[in-house]
């Protein structure tokens, strides 16, 4: 705070608090890392042997992973595209147009972000139990696509206001049709945006715990829900293998965010600026 | 000719535009609205009347008269407590940090955020089944304390309240470094210097101007912690024992294994209403905070 007359000892003191919680912050992660290749799955660290047994069994025979695996990726695409649709046009009508009761379709879209994801679920279930929908991988989609919807929308209302609105003017003074404009003009420059709000999208649904497991059924077991009755139910130890694939999917998928926000930082500045970024982390970050 | 069309001309031109861009924003917007209309907030409507519906469909308060009291009230308690203890952990520790990263050099700042931001994109579960490695009685946590020969290691970490507030408080940190560490880059540094300058010790720089300037963002980030651990499932249900049942966990139970809808609608709700009432001053504090900022630079 004080940079004017920090001491010495004050600035190591210091240092050493940030370390310890970045640690406190990493540890989790770092350890389901090493434990996944060490011979002795359950909680001994640091491993006295080293093996890939868990990634083996995770593709023996009766293994209930690939299918978890499988219905997970299949539920997830099917939310990535629901969701886009969805961000595509509401960001367009949040930025580009007149509209009535503008503060309030920003709160609806916010809504999901901010109410419990349990209350979330639990109406869901309400909600398809009698339709006869549990267990079913649409309606899974469907529930995973109102939280992560909200998260496309807020990405993409960045994205367009960040392109500036004159390009989209000028073209149109020189008599481009306004097909032409969002083909030519809008388009490419919230192609990076458009890539990060899926990603992201993907993720949350891939990683959806809740509503997954509310509308599943004993067929439909998602990966996150299988991870969970692996921690409680059946001890299951290659769930840190899993664990381990689910870590480097995520940081997989926020590098390639990272590379398309590079990519696309040739075309204009600040598409998907680090406070975007942020503000998409941070729930209610708008009420702030 | 001409000359009234050039004069009568602008006006409705412009009527018409503006209503046909009225037009393209309602268009536009009525996927999400109807969407989420359908799929969010009606299933929360029907949560709410079926918390109070008797089982012949009459009115009652019934659910929620069960829901606080007797066993049902200690878990709401327990939830309450939980949550503010992972609040105030994680609003004490993300100050520290976020005050440390914004005295960073940029590189050093950039590569501490990536710690905090990445864990956050990372499956709450396996974050939490990594607290479970580590903090068994064989884990690593233990072992490194039994090795220091600490008096009473192994120290039981999991399966009681300690472990979950350890798990909620990393989940949680994010958050609050996050907002924290936007609201201290906001601060100007100038007014620092120009307190040193007439002479304010540390202490009272600390205490005199930062503090008052961040103090708003501290309850923002509080506040938005506690409302996030009220609803929170996965952890306490993971790494608590029979006492730290969190509200989530009976929800979920009366859903999954007890068939009684009813309840955990009830339930439902009233975790919707405390999570609408901790948003509500969370919205209270920012503007609170605005009308400050406001009065000190003018």
């Amino acid at each position: 705070m004080m940079q004017l007359r920090s001491t010495i000892a004050g600035r190591i003191a210091l240092t050493a608090i940030a370390t310890v919680i970045l640690v406190f912050l990493a540890l989790p992660i770092v350890v389901i890392l090493v434990t996944s290749f060490s011979n002795n799955a359950f909680a001994s660290f640091p491993p006295e042997a080293w093996t890939l047994n868990w990634y083996k069994a995770l593709f023996a025979d009766g293994s209930k992973w690939p299918a978890a695996l499988s219905l997970s990726a299949f539920v997830a695409c099917l939310s990535t595209v629901f969701s886009l649709i969805i961000a595509v046009t509401a960001a367009t009508a949040l930025t580009r147009s007149e509209l009535p009761l503008r503060s309030a379709v920003y709160a609806l879209v916010l809504g999901p972000l901010l109410i419990p994801q349990i209350v979330t679920a639990l109406g869901l279930f309400l909600l398809f139990e009698p339709a006869a929908m549990l267990g079913s991988p649409i309606a899974i989609a469907l529930g995973h696509t109102v939280l992560a919807s909200p998260i496309a929308v807020l990405i993409l209302i960045a994205t367009l206001r960040g392109i500036d609105e004159r390009l989209e003017d000028a073209a149109a003074s020189m008599g481009a049709n306004r097909l032409t404009i969002a083909r030519r003009i809008t388009f490419p420059l919230a192609a990076p945006g458009m890539i990060a709000a899926a990603i992201f999208s993907f993720i949350t649904s891939f990683d959806e715990f809740y509503i997954s497991q509310f509308l599943s059924s004993v067929d439909t077991v998602t990966l996150p829900v299988q991870v969970y009755n692996s921690l409680t139910f059946d001890i299951d130890p290659s769930v840190t293998a899993v664990s381990a694939i689910l870590i480097a999917f995520a940081v997989l998928a926020l590098g390639l965010v990272a590379l398309v926000r590079w990519l696309g930082s040739g075309r204009q500045n600040s598409l998907l600026s680090v406070e975007n970024t942020v503000g998409v982390a941070t729930p209610g970050g708008e009420a702030v | 000719m001409a000359a009234t069309l050039t004069t009568k001309a602008p006006a409705p031109p412009r009527k018409l535009l503006a209503s046909r861009r009225t037009r393209a924003g309602v268009l536009y917007a009525l996927p999400v609205v109807v969407y989420l209309l359908v799929l969010f907030v009606y299933p929360i409507f029907s949560t709410l009347f079926l918390s109070l519906k008797n089982a012949n469909g009459s009115f009652t308060l019934h659910w929620y008269a069960e829901a606080l009291t007797g066993v049902n009230l200690s878990v709401l308690i327990t939830t309450l407590r939980i949550s503010a203890e992972t609040a105030l952990l994680s609003l004490v520790f993300g100050f520290l940090l976020a005050n440390a990263i914004s005295r960073l050099k940029p590189v050093w700042a950039a590569l501490a955020m990536l710690i905090v931001v990445v864990p956050h994109f990372i499956s709450a579960l396996v974050r939490t089944y990594g607290w479970i490695i580590l903090l068994g009685d064989k884990g690593l946590v233990n072992e490194t304390l039994a090795a220091m020969s600490v008096p009473g290691a192994p120290f039981q970490l999991l399966y009681n309240e300690l472990g979950v507030v350890i798990g909620t408080t990393s989940m949680m940190l994010p958050y609050t470094v996050l907002l924290l560490y936007g609201v201290m880059r906001g601060v100007d540094r100038r007014l620092l210097a120009a307190a040193s300058s007439m002479g304010a010790g540390r202490v009272t720089i600390f205490r005199r101007i930062y503090l008052p300037l961040v103090a708003p963002g501290l309850a923002s980030a509080g506040l938005l912690s506690f409302i996030l651990s009220l609803g929170y499932y996965i952890t306490p249900a993971l790494m608590g024992g029979p006492n730290q049942t969190m509200i989530a966990t009976l929800i979920n139970q009366q859903v999954t294994k007890e068939n009684q809808w009813n309840g955990a609608a009830a339930q439902g709700v009233i975790l919707l209403l405390l999570t609408l009432a901790g948003l509500l001053l969370v919205k209270l504090v920012s503007s609170l905070g605005a009308s400050r900022r406001k009065r000190s630079a003018s």
